[in-house]
């Protein structure tokens, strides 16, 4: 069966965060996956302690992930989803995919 | 029945006694009205305008409430409480008349923080001797650095201020006034204060015998279950404040008792945790060598130099260890920028059944308490 990884969320309404697990292709969200490797927290955070100089810095989201499972668990083959790709080709662990749509 | 009429300057009746205090007569209330006016608001269902104690209101506001139109500065202005009828408002500051029991603790007057804000920003003094300096908590030094940085970048964006209000609470409350030249600065709170720490809550029965010292350095490791020191250890330390140059050097050389989750650190003296260990060694050097006060101040000068150099030496580490875990990724074309932070998922930090509270991200089957009753669910603190 084919492994995946993928995000599994937690937190509440309107209060998504998720963790980056390795799981089973056709189990649940929810079921208990065979390894947690990160967290991905979606809501974006405001830099705090700015000055004058950098005051207008974007607000960043919070990745947590583990490398050298991600690279272990790629290596045998484990695919990761199109979200979890987005992360971790920012991570620097896979190529970005080739997008379908041309931004005008 | 007359109509019941409600035109417009019934509603603009109190104008008058809001904006002057010449006006001393009830105005006549249902003299003019114009007829078109009636006939409009006929079957108004407002209550009719001229009522007993509507009288009575304007009465009271010529005679008595005139006196409480305008506020007396310095003083608060309730119907009870003011100082021309309660003698004794001025023995102690109470905001609130009503309550005798609230004495209010004095704030910073604006001098005050505005020379706190200079001396750390300006002369690049550190917090610590600004606060020996002025007698103000080091954490209230740098609220007040990072509020009146704050302050000054929004009079320059020409964001408006709540000056009247500041000016007023400032008025109700004692304030802390800022010594002038030649005057010696009266201190703002205490700020040596140590909060008792929870392992000497115990009632241990220890007995000692009396030919052995046993000092404040002892009854820390008594307190924390840390065997006795060795006798050429603690023939060593003479005061317990002798420590207090070591732990700041290196804080991690402070012993360590307990295997696993009950590890902890042995609590040390009380002298090596206040805020300003270092005031203990001044007023030593100052019993001991009373005629020296040169050499006792350069003394002092240079161990606080020394701390700071090994604090700051320290935050920098900290910072640079925390900037290489973090990836920063700022991709093109997103409103956001993104923080990878390096983890390890292992069976150390997540725990054998991988369901240690202190491991990243998530846990499985563990219920989250953030709704519970009792938990304090808004940030307690502000990373400095």
């Amino acid at each position: 069966m084919v492994l995946r990884i993928r995000l599994a969320r937690f937190g509440n309404k309107h209060d998504p965060f998720y963790n980056i697990v390795i799981a089973q292709a056709r189990s649940a969200r929810g079921a208990k996956p065979l390894e947690v490797i990160g967290t991905y927290n979606p809501i974006p955070k405001k830099p705090t302690n700015l000055y004058d100089e950098n005051a207008s810095a974007r607000p960043y989201k919070e990745i947590s992930l583990d490398r050298a499972r991600a690279k272990y668990w790629l290596g045998v083959g484990a695919q990761p989803s199109d979200p979890v790709w987005k992360l971790m080709s920012m991570a620097g662990l896979v190529e970005q995919k080739p997008t379908t749509f041309h931004k005008a | 029945m007359a109509p019941r009429i409600h035109n417009r300057r019934v509603s603009n009746a109190l104008l008058p006694y809001l904006t002057s205090s010449q006006s001393s007569s009830t105005p006549s209330l249902s003299s003019t009205c114009p007829s078109s006016q009636l006939f409009l608001r006929q079957f108004s269902a407002t209550a009719a305008p001229q009522t007993r104690l509507r009288r009575q209101m304007f009465q009271w506001l010529s005679t008595e409430g005139a006196a409480l139109k305008h506020h007396v500065p310095g003083e608060t202005n309730y119907l009870q409480g003011r100082a021309d009828r309660d003698s004794d408002s001025h023995e102690a500051p109470r905001p609130f008349p009503g309550n005798r029991n609230f004495v209010s603790e004095s704030v910073l007057s604006e001098e005050l923080r505005n020379e706190v804000y200079v001396r750390v920003v300006e002369k690049k003094k550190s917090l610590r001797a600004v606060s020996v300096e002025l007698g103000i908590d080091m954490k209230r030094i740098a609220a007040v650095v990072r509020l009146v940085e704050m302050e000054r970048r929004q009079q320059s964006q020409g964001k408006p201020l709540a000056l009247p209000y500041a000016r007023a609470v400032h008025e109700m409350i004692p304030t802390t006034p800022l010594a002038q030249e030649g005057e010696r600065q009266t201190f703002h709170e205490p700020i040596n204060d140590l909060p008792a720490h929870p392992l000497t809550g115990a009632q241990i029965f220890y007995p000692v015998p009396e030919s052995r010292s046993f000092t404040r350095v002892d009854a820390g490791r008594v307190f924390s279950g840390a065997p006795t020191l060795e006798k050429a250890v603690a023939d060593k330390i003479s005061h317990p404040s002798d420590l207090v140059d070591d732990i700041i050097q290196n804080p991690n050389s402070i012993e360590w008792v307990g295997k696993g989750e009950n590890a902890r650190q042995v609590l040390q003296p009380a002298d090596v945790r206040i805020p300003h260990p270092q005031l203990v060694k001044l007023e030593l050097d100052r019993r001991a060598f009373p005629n020296e006060r040169r050499t006792v101040a350069q003394r002092h000068a240079e161990r606080v130099e020394k701390q700071e150099a090994a604090e700051q030496q320290r935050r920098e580490r900290a910072q640079a260890r925390r900037e290489k875990s973090v990836q920063h990724v700022e991709p093109e074309g997103s409103r956001f920028d993104y923080r990878i932070q390096d983890a390890k998922f292992t069976k150390e930090t997540t725990g054998a059944d991988g369901r240690a509270p202190w491991a990243p991200g998530r846990r499985y089957g563990v219920p989250s308490d953030d709704r519970k009753r009792g938990v304090v669910k808004i940030p307690t603190r502000v990373e400095a």
